[in-house]
């Protein structure tokens, strides 16, 4: 563990209080969310990393996919997603957010959840052990580290696309646009 | 004078520290108390710092200034409180000011959470000001037998009066009005078995569902000052003060810590219950001590 890297503190605060203080929505998605409470409790103690569950977006900066998506639950995580302030992570817990997993044939689950929200990393396993959160935040360290946790910038950039896939699943959406959606620039395709 | 304003730009910085520092020796006595290693006694800075650089929204001018008003509110009461032999405004005033001005803090957080317009938050805001109801009985009745006690409303005199006789925690009757602020301390400084307000699982920390970024990091520190006005109250009108920072800093780590204790092995009380506790054995205790004053005294 880096803590004492104090010449990296002084140079990035911004970026190592990011790393270091990863705080995660408490949001169940499905079948993955029981391996979060042992995480955070006594056995494997979350809190020395830094990662504590929070009750709401707006204070989170973490977001964990926990199994499954059903198509009704991507609504409601597309909504958090984007209540959540930047910079945010996403890490998508288990296969099934990678490619449905043994949901890959249901006709209410989804299969990528890379179309719909941009994610910053996966932990793959079915289920994953609880260890395996604690390698997810040390890969997002390197990813932040790095400068290459960057979803929340991917999201702004292709809205338009992530916006077009998410209008396919769900249908018509009953929110505004998070970010402008350039009119003109379609039309420009389009001629 | 340059003293004077010395310590009057110094008291809310020095305030502020301590205040961060319990919120860290909080997580970490919590963490080892559940056997667990617990986070670094820094991670509420960490988390500051973060917070500070994020983006955030406002939700309406009241959200920002109803923020800054408890802050302000908050600041005002440290500069009357002595602590240690730093006092920069206590000569004037006293406690019937400080409790004035201590609503401030409560009624900003509640001004500019309404404005956000989230159900949790009116949930939480009107827990809060019944639980406030609770605590004010017993608490305005302790300031009552203090006050009454050494015949002066102002702190600095209680502290000194208590220099040359003794604490008042273990003098005889102010002991059970001691023993009763003791007691409604966790209602007041807002943790467990009284965090109906703020409870997480229930309402999505209540009053803080919709802060963020750097008003999220305010709200810390307004809480951090909250916890060092409260527990340096209980350290002048009943530990007897001190003389230097460093034994008033003492006794105010020895009073947090023992209230830690109680915060990490209790659970939630409901509403009702913490009203039904806090008008029963705090309120029986310190009018039990206001009588015993009246009483000695004549």
């Amino acid at each position: 563990m880096d803590r004492n890297q104090i010449t990296k503190w002084l140079k990035e605060p911004a970026k190592m209080a990011n790393k270091y203080s990863l705080h995660a929505i408490y949001f169940c998605t499905g079948c993955g969310i029981i391996e979060v409470p042992p995480v955070i409790t006594a056995r494997w103690d979350a809190e020395r990393f830094g990662v504590i569950p929070v009750a709401t977006p707006r204070q989170a900066n973490l977001f964990l996919i926990t199994g499954y998506v059903s198509v009704k639950t991507l609504r409601a995580i597309i909504r958090t997603y984007e209540q959540m302030y930047e910079p945010k992570y996403t890490v998508g817990f288990g296969s099934c957010p990678v490619n449905g997993g043994m949901y890959w044939d249901s006709y209410n689950t989804i299969k990528h959840l890379d179309k719909y929200i941009p994610i910053d990393g996966w932990i793959a396993g079915c289920m994953p052990r609880p260890e395996a959160i604690f390698i997810a935040v040390t890969h997002l360290w390197t990813l932040i580290d790095k400068g290459m946790a960057t979803g929340y910038i991917r999201y702004k950039e292709n809205y338009k696309s992530y916006r077009r896939n998410q209008e396919m699943a769900l249908g018509k959406l009953q929110w505004p646009p998070l970010h402008p959606i350039d009119s003109d620039s379609e039309e420009a395709e389009r001629d | 004078m340059v003293v004077k304003i010395i310590q009057v730009i110094l008291s809310p910085v020095l305030a502020l520290a301590i205040g961060v520092f319990f919120l860290g020796l909080a997580r970490k006595i919590m963490a080892r108390i559940h056997w667990r290693y617990g986070p670094p006694l820094i991670q509420p800075v960490i988390d500051m710092i973060r917070l500070f650089y994020q983006k955030s929204v406002s939700h309406g001018r009241m959200f920002d200034l109803g923020i800054v008003l408890s802050l302000a509110g908050s600041i005002v009461v440290v500069l009357f409180l002595p602590f240690g032999g730093i006092a920069p405004l206590s000569s004037s005033g006293g406690l019937l000011v400080i409790l004035y001005v201590m609503l401030l803090a409560p009624l900003g957080m509640a001004l500019s959470g309404g404005q956000a317009a989230n159900p949790n938050i009116s949930i939480g805001i009107s827990r809060k000001l019944i639980l406030s109801l609770g605590y004010e009985l017993p608490l305005l009745l302790v300031l009552l037998a203090v006050m009454t006690r050494y015949k002066t409303i102002s702190i600095v005199e209680v502290v000194s009066a208590q220099q040359s006789a003794g604490w008042a925690f273990i003098s005889f009757p102010l002991f059970l009005s001691g023993i009763s602020y003791f007691l409604i301390l966790p209602a007041i400084l807002g943790i467990r078995p009284f965090d109906v307000s703020s409870a997480p699982q229930e309402i999505s920390s209540g009053p803080m569902v919709e802060y963020g970024g750097k008003y999220l990091a305010l709200a810390h520190i307004e809480h951090a000052f909250v916890l060092f006005i409260s527990i340096a109250l209980f350290v002048n009108l009943f530990l007897g003060g001190a003389a230097n920072p460093v034994i008033f800093f003492a006794k105010m780590l020895v009073v947090f810590v023992l209230g830690l204790c109680i915060n990490a092995v209790f659970p939630r009380f409901r509403i009702e219950q913490a009203i039904k506790y806090l008008w029963k054995w705090p309120t029986l205790l310190a009018f039990l001590g206001l009588i015993m004053t009246l009483i000695v005294r004549s």
